[in-house]
Formats: C-alpha cells, sequence, structure tokens
C-alpha cells in the first residue's frame, strides 16, 4: 500500500510517499536523512495523522521516544492517512491484516467517488452523477421548460411574422403615394390606399394584443413551472447542502432568478426570432430596390458585431459580480429580520442598518460601474448605425439630384424608412448580449440547485415489514470539513428495546451521531445498521417515518396546533391528535388556551414558551408511532419544573421503542439501560449506569461534578427562599 | 477560568518540535509541547496566540507577538508558519469551468499547484481590508493578499468570482 502526499516536509508542493507493508512503513522523501527510512511497527509507539491548518502531517512515535514526520500532504490526503494510521495502529495490536485492509481500502475508495466526467463527488462508486445524467446542457435544461409550451409559441411566433410583414407595408406605400400617386393627382387611388393601410393596421395591432397575451400567460407558466420545481428539488437536497448555502441565496433564486431566466427564454424564443426575421425581410426588400444604397447600410454591421462581443465579455464579469452582492443583501435579509428579537435585545438596530446599508451601497456601486458600460453600449451601437443612415442620405440625396440613375425620391423617402426600421433588430441583437450575459448569471445559480445532487435514495421501495431497532454502528469515521474530524471510530450496538443515554460534553460529537442516522449525511465511512440491514439501503421516507426525532429547539409552523401536531400523520384522527398531545404532556395547557387547538401560532411557534414548544413536539413525535426515538437534549432548554413535565412525557413514549436520548442533566438518563459517553468524537465508555459508575472513568466525573453543582443549586435555592 | 494572559517580556519561548514550543515564564514557570493557535487567523495574524498544552488545554496567551522577545518572537513565529498553511497566491496559471466546478491553476509562494473550487460563492471570500480568501474543496486554503498587486491577466480571470 502506498500513499502519496502532496507537500514536502518544510510545507512547500513537492511529491513524496510513504510505503507500508504487513510489518514495516517505508518513507520516500528527498528530505528525510538519506531520502528514505524504513520503520518496523515494532518499533512503532504511536503513528497518527497531525491536523495543522490547511494541512496535515504524518507523524510517528518511535520505541525509544523519538518522533519522525515522515509524510505532509494537505487535506486532500488526511482522510486516507487518518485511515493508514489507524490500519498500523490495528495491525501492530494483532488485528487480522486483512479486515484492516479491507478498511484503509474503503476509505480509498470513499475517496474516490468521483464523476469521471465532471469530477464531482458521488455518494458511492456506483452512483450515477446527477450532475453530468441530469444536466448535460444548460440549454437542455432550458429547453426542457420550453418544451411543454411549444405551441403556444409556435403560434405567437407565427402572429409576429405576420404582425412584422404587415410592419413592412407602409413604406413601401409611401414610396407608392410618393413616386406615382400624389404627383398624378390620383384620388380615387389614395382613398383605396388609405383604406388598405387602416386595415393593415387593425389586422397589426389586434394581432399584437393578442400575441401579447399569449406571450404573457405562456411566459407565466413557464415561470410557475421553474419556480415549483426549484422549491421541490431544494426540498430533497441533503443537509450539507444548507449548511453551506444561505437561506437568502436560495430565497432569491426561487424568486428573482427565476423571473429573470424566464423573461430572457422569452427574449429568445420570441423576439429574437421575429427581429431575425425582420432583418432578413429588410435586406431583402432594400437589396430589391436598390443594391447599392443597400449595400452601404450594411456597412455599419461588422462594426455593431464587434462592439457587441466587446461590450459582452466585459459585461459578463460584472454581472456575475452583481449577482453576488445582490444575493448577498438577500442573505443578511434573511438573516437579520428573523432574528430582530435578538438585535433589539442588544440593542443592535443601528449597526444592523449600517451593516445592511453597506452591503446595499457595495451593489449600487457594483451596479453603477455596470450600468456604464451597459449604457454606453446600446447608444454607441445607436450612434454608428445612425451614422449609416446618413450616409444614405448623403449618397442617395447626391444620386437623386444628379438623375443619372433610377433612384426616385420616393425610392429615397421609403428606403430610409425601412433603413431605420433595419436598426432595430441589429440593436436588438446587439443588447441582446446584456441580457444573456444577465440571464447567464441568473441560469448559473438556478443550475446550482436544479442540476445538485438530491439526497440519495438507494433503497428506494426497500421498507421491511417491520423494524425489531437494532441500531448498529460500525466503524464509523464522520467529518462536516476535512480541517476537523467530528466522529472517530464509532462502534456501538443497541439492542431493540433499550434505552440509551448519550453524553459528553458540549461539541463531542453526541448530535452528529444522531444526524448520521437520521441519514441526514451520508457521506460517513463505516455502516450504519438497523435490524441488520444497512440504512442506506431502506427507503429514506419509510425510514425516517419509523424516528421519532425531538430536537433542542422545536420548530413550529405558521399554522393551528392542531395542524402542527397532525404534521407527522398527515390524516390523522382528531382522537389520535389529542392522545398523542396527551402522551406529551400538552393537552392540559393546549385546551386552557382560548383557541385551543385552533390556536394560530405565530412565526417558528412564537406564542408558546420553550417547554410547551417541546411538548408539542414531541406530541408530533408520538404521534406517528415510531420504531424508534430520539430526544437530542429535549429538555435542557426549559425549568425543573417543565423538565419534570416533559420527562414524564418522555417516559410515556419510550416504553417498547428504541430509544436514544442525549441529555446534559444526567440525572435525566436513570431510565437508560445503556450510556455512552461520547468525548471528542470517540465513545469512550458504553455500558450500564452501574457499570460505568464502577469504571470510576469519565461518566463517574461527570455525574460527580452535576451532582454537587445540583446540592449546590439546591441549597442557594434553599437560602433564597429563607 | 480566568484566562493566562501573559505579559510578553515575561516569557521565553524556544521551538521544540517544528510545531511545538517550550515556554519558560519569568517565574521560573516552565511548560513544553505547547501548541501555538491562532485566535483570530483570519482578521489578526499576530496578535492572541493561545498556547495549548498536549491534552488540549490552552495555558497562556500571547496578545501581542511583536512585542516579545526577539528570540521568542522567531521562535514563535517558525512554529506558526509551520502550522499555518495559507499559501499566497501569487499568480493564476490558469482558471477552468466544468459543470461549475472550477479548476484553478496558481503559482504560489509555495510552488505550484492545482485545486477545485466547488461553489465559488461560497468559497471565495473577499475581505474589507481587500485581501481574498479562497477555500477549495478540500477545505485546503488560500490567500490573495492583494488582488490588484497581481499581473494583469490573473486579475481578469479572477474578477468574475468576487
Ligand atoms: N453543520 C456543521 N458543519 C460543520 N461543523 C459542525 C456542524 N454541526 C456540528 N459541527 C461540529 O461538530 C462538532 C460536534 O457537534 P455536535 O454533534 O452538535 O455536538 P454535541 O455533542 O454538542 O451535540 C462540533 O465541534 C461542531 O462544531
Ligand atoms: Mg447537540
Amino acid at each position: 500500500m502506498c500513499v502519496v502526499g502532496d507537500l514536502k516536509l518544510d510545507g512547500k508542493y513537492g511529491e513524496s510517499a510513504i510505503l507500508i507493508c504487513a510489518d514495516r512503513i517505508i518513507a520516500v522523501n528527498p528530505q528525510l536523512p538519506d531520502e528514505g527510512l524504513m520503520l518496523l511497527f515494532e518499533d512503532i509507539a504511536e503513528a497518527k495523522v497531525k491536523r495543522l491548518y490547511g494541512n496535515a502531517i504524518f507523524r510517528v512515535k518511535k520505541c525509544d521516544g523519538q518522533t519522525v514526520d515522515l509524510l505532509r500532504f494537505t487535506y486532500s490526503a488526511t482522510d486516507l492517512c487518518d485511515a493508514v494510521a489507524d490500519f498500523i495502529t490495528k495491525v501492530k495490536d494483532g488485528s487480522d491484516i486483512d479486515e484492516q485492509l479491507e478498511v484503509v481500502k474503503i476509505t480509498y475508495n470513499n475517496l474516490r467517488c468521483f464523476c469521471p466526467k465532471c469530477g464531482r463527488k458521488l455518494a458511492s462508486p456506483e452512483a450515477d452523477c446527477m450532475n453530468c445524467k441530469g444536466k448535460g446542457k444548460m440549454a437542455e435544461v432550458l429547453f426542457g421548460y420550453i418544451k411543454p409550451h411549444i405551441k403556444m409559441l409556435i403560434v405567437s411566433i407565427i402572429l409576429s411574422i405576420i404582425t412584422t410583414a404587415m410592419a413592412l407595408v407602409p413604406p413601401y406605400i409611401t414610396k407608392m403615394m410618393v413616386d406615382d400617386i400624389i404627383p398624378n393627382k390620383n384620388m380615387s387611388m389614395l382613398i383605396a390606399i388609405i383604406l388598405a393601410l387602416m386595415g393593415v393596421y387593425l389586422a397589426q395591432y389586434g394581432l399584437g394584443a393578442l400575441r401579447a397575451y399569449l406571450l404573457r400567460i405562456t411566459g407565466d407558466s413557464i415561470i410557475v413551472d421553474l419556480k415549483k420545481d426549484i422549491y421541490a428539488k431544494a426540498q430533497y437536497l441533503p443537509m450539507k447542502f444548507y449548511d453551506k448555502t444561505s437561506t437568502g441565496s436560495i430565497i432569491n433564486r426561487i424568486n428573482s432568478d427565476t423571473t429573470q431566466l424566464q423573461n430572457f427564454m422569452l427574449r429568445i424564443t420570441q423576439e429574437a426570432v421575429v427581429q431575425f426575421f425582420l432583418m432578413i425581410g429588410i435586406i431583402i426588400i432594400m437589396l430589391v430596390m436598390d443594391w447599392r444604397l443597400a449595400l452601404f447600410s450594411l456597412i455599419p454591421v461588422p462594426v455593431v458585431a464587434l462592439l457587441s462581443r466587446y461590450f459582452g465579455k466585459k459585461l459578463s464579469p460584472m454581472y456575475r459580480r452583481l449577482w453576488r452582492r445582490s444575493s448577498s443583501i438577500s442573505t443578511i435579509l434573511a438573516d437579520t429580520i428573523p432574528s430582530i428579537r435578538v438585535i433589539k435585545s442588544f440593542t443592535n438596530e443601528k449597526k444592523t442598518i449600517d451593516r445592511f446599508s453597506k452591503y446595499v451601497d457595495d451593489w449600487m456601486r457594483e451596479d453603477k460601474s455596470a450600468a456604464k458600460t451597459a449604457s454606453i453600449f446600446p447608444n454607441a451601437i445607436t450612434f454608428f448605425v445612425t451614422c449609416g443612415s446618413l450616409l444614405i442620405w448623403f449618397i442617395g440625396g447626391h444620386y437623386v439630384i444628379e438623375g443619372k440613375t433610377d433612384l426616385t425620391l420616393g425610392i429615397l423617402v421609403s428606403f430610409i424608412s425601412y433603413a431605420s426600421m433595419f436598426y432595430a433588430p441589429v440593436n436588438f441583437f446587439a443588447s441582446l448580449s446584456d441580457s444573456y450575459q444577465n440571464a447567464l448569471a441568473s441560469t448559473e445559480k438556478i443550475l446550482d440547485i436544479i442540476t445538485a445532487e438530491p439526497e440519495h435514495n438507494f433503497g428506494a421501495g426497500n421498507a421491511p415489514k417491520f423494524l425489531e431497532g437494532k441500531v448498529e454502528f460500525r466503524n464509523v469515521n464522520f467529518s462536516f470539513e476535512r480541517s476537523k474530524k467530528i466522529l472517530n471510530d464509532i462502534n456501538f450496538v443497541i439492542q431493540p428495546g433499550e434505552t440509551v443515554g448519550i453524553v459528553g460534553t458540549t461539541g463531542s460529537g453526541k448530535s452528529t451521531i444522531i444526524n448520521l442516522l437520521m441519514r441526514f449525511y451520508d457521506d460517513y465511512e463505516g455502516e450504519i445498521l438497523i435490524d441488520d440491514i444497512n440504512i442506506k439501503d431502506i427507503d429514506i421516507d419509510f425510514f425516517r417515518s419509523r424516528i421519532g426525532y425531538v430536537q433542542q429547539e422545536p420548530l413550529m409552523f405558521r399554522d393551528t396546533i392542531f395542524n402542527n401536531i397532525a404534521y407527522s400523520l398527515p390524516g390523522a384522527h382528531v382522537d389520535q391528535v389529542i392522545n398523542a398531545a396527551d402522551i406529551a404532556n400538552a393537552h392540559t395547557f393546549i385546551s386552557r388556551l382560548p383557541d385551543s387547538y385552533d390556536t394560530t401560532l405565530g412565526e417558528r411557534g412564537v406564542g408558546l414558551s420553550g417547554g410547551e414548544k417541546q411538548r408539542l413536539s414531541i406530541a408530533r413525535a408520538v404521534l406517528k408511532n415510531p420504531n424508534l426515538m430520539i430526544f437530542d437534549e429535549a429538555t435542557s432548554a426549559v425549568d425543573s419544573e417543565t423538565e419534570k413535565l416533559i420527562q414524564d412525557a418522555i417516559d410515556q413514549v419510550i416504553r417498547g421503542r428504541t430509544t436514544f436520548m442525549i441529555a446534559h442533566r444526567l440525572s435525566t438518563l436513570k431510565k437508560a439501560n445503556r450510556i455512552l459517553v461520547v468525548d471528542k468524537g470517540r465513545i469512550i465508555e458504553n455500558g450500564s449506569h452501574d457499570e460505568l459508575m464502577a469504571l470510576k472513568g469519565k461518566y463517574y466525573k461527570l455525574i460527580n461534578i452535576q451532582s454537587m453543582s445540583e446540592k449546590v443549586a439546591a441549597d442557594k435555592e434553599a437560602e433564597n427562599f429563607e | 477560568m480566568p484566562r493566562n494572559f501573559i505579559d510578553e517580556h515575561q516569557i521565553k519561548l524556544t521551538v521544540n518540535d517544528k510545531i511545538y514550543i517550550d515556554a519558560e515564564l519569568y517565574t521560573g514557570e516552565k511548560f513544553t509541547m505547547l501548541e501555538p493557535h491562532r485566535l483570530f487567523p483570519v482578521s489578526g495574524l499576530m496578535k492572541y496566540i493561545s498556547l495549548i498544552d498536549e491534552e488540549g488545554n490552552e495555558q497562556l496567551i500571547i496578545r501581542n507577538v511583536d512585542n516579545l522577545l526577539p528570540e521568542s518572537k522567531e521562535a514563535l513565529l517558525s512554529c506558526l508558519n509551520e502550522r499555518y498553511m495559507i499559501p499566497k497566491i501569487t499568480r493564476l496559471v490558469k482558471r477552468t469551468e466544468k459543470f461549475l466546478i472550477w479548476m484553478w491553476t496558481v503559482e504560489t509562494d509555495r510552488g505550484e499547484f492545482t485545486f477545485e473550487i466547488i461553489n465559488s460563492y461560497q468559497s471565495i471570500k473577499i475581505l474589507y481590508d481587500g485581501r481574498i480568501l479562497i477555500k477549495d474543496g478540500n477545505d485546503n486554503r488560500y490567500e490573495i493578499p492583494d488582488l490588484y498587486a497581481l499581473d494583469k491577466r490573473s486579475i481578469k480571470l479572477i474578477l468574475p468570482d468576487v
């Protein structure tokens, strides 16, 4: 087995390697004395990966007390080196080599779970890359949204072409007027022509209205499709996505980016087509009328094309920057408005306003510079194009005055009108790049969501009839970020119906264990099994529906209490809901509210105390009659009286179910059959209360500290009462 | 527990083992194998260095590295430099995109390297002092001390992302 590091020992980029055999480790590195080093496992006291900042070192402590650094690498290789260090430690302790090698191999394969096409990390080696599979190209995705409305769009294109063609009629009539009808004083022809013209106008604007209507409703349906899709997609994105993406930017994408995109799609499919035909039509007419003049009027076109490219390149980064800024604004909004209570309590309104202003100003600065380019550009183009018409006046006027060619005044006048109509599409295509760049920035962000990898449901449809509730963690390792390993080699087995207490200091990884069990994060190493089935092989919806999960901060929706409880079991019978509320010790306080179960809660459950909300969330969890119950510090934020109420509720709920209880106050874990003590991401003790007390380890210490402080608190309270 | 802020003049620091440092106080109290941690690795490189022992408990805090005795300062800085690897990007050689993942090939003060940025909107952060911090797909960090000090081509390549 060979591991290659991407740093030299002095921290510069460069390669070096270690080779691990069954009983020794060989380091190859020009910076080691003799360019290499061989160590037998038996000479090694300890092998470990020391994480630094942005890099890590593979360190070995020899039995003689000396330490040597064998390999240095960036975070890209830390997981693998962790596994290697574990391998050495375990093999040295006499574990089976093949078995341990397998563990390293799994880690390695995990690391290599990249899509061969695009390089995105996959959930498992066999998984399809959603990115490549679902996407192909941006255009393809966008076309998917246009497709259902293609008929409407074609109809409106046809309408547009008709109206455009009609727009080409009046200048021709001008020519007839100037050259023929007026000089010949043909009154009846004049009236006929005017009537015909009126008909043309009527048709043109009537159809125009119809087209505008069709287009608008089509546009609406496209935007609705987009919004629904993104929202739906967002629901299935893994927690990892939400850890990293601000809510504000997601809201921004669903709200405003979709509008941008829809505008652009309509422009492309409608106006672009129409303007294109208009342009072709005018060019043909001009060529037929007078090819020399026509060529002259085309002179500005290459200039326009070049300019358009130039400005497009300039604008694109500006729009990306602009997007970033507007996204920061929504982020700050989404962050501060819901936390208004905190802001007020720290009288930080002014600072918050300043911060917001700063972001808005930043946006304005960026928009100003984009505005400069974006406004100079179309006008510069119009300028060039108008200069073209001066050219026509000059040359055409010259011809007419000289009278040498067959160019008449009528032709010249109508030619000028055609030429000015010709500039509209040129202008349009020129400014298209502007809206294209803008749309591109939005599209990228939307695609970011649409093509993001959703939670994998490997075991879709695999729903066992009955879950006993045996839970097992096997060699589970996990980190949110490479810079810090959160869970380290977690192993335990929980028998069906057991009540397990998980204790440990804050930040030791208790909630993370639960997060993995809930399948909120899938990219851990090792296996989690329920009833000896890997949880990844069970249908994710079914699996989660079998777990009742009560969080530390109960979140309620802006809805009635009844609906909030029934949330876990849509269509639940009223009796069931009341029963669940009763079990959770919530019925009594609910029934005392003026509106009882019909009480509408404010945002995040405003209007209830923490303990009341917590009891509602327990009721919610109970209602679905889960096989597994999880309480993550459910009682840590409430007073001791409420805690007792909640504790009573919990005692009722856990009967006959495998239960995980994370608790700060160890006294609440009296009912637990088994206690897991977590420390710095490792399980350091595992056993019953009595066993752990006899062990006199960390648990024993924790218990002592707590009972002492509880006693002090009780004494104080007693004092205060006297 | 009150933090043990230490007067910079009353401590002597010597390198123990690359990233570990030994400390001796004026009072004669000695610590060995302390690991220096920046409390503000982004905003205050020379301020508030916490010295942590092998059990992970903080023993001392140094408020300002610049006030240390010269030898001590040198020892501490060499430890910090070993530990904190934030290559400074001096040139952007190549920037390519594939399905919204950016591959950057850069020249840094530690040599040339290629890394990927998964999501440019979250991975590239501009600080108000003009520094740009970059986090790659593997959570490694990089820094551009001053964008406008780079060559024109690099600026042009980076500008859209900031
Ligand atoms: N979403 C996250 N992203 C990155 N790190 C996290 C995240 N959630 C938790 N952590 C880190 O994981 C560690 C364990 O957290 P947690 O399991 O919540 O601890 P606790 O034992 O208090 O429940 C903490 O150090 C925390 O900083
Ligand atoms: Mg927690």
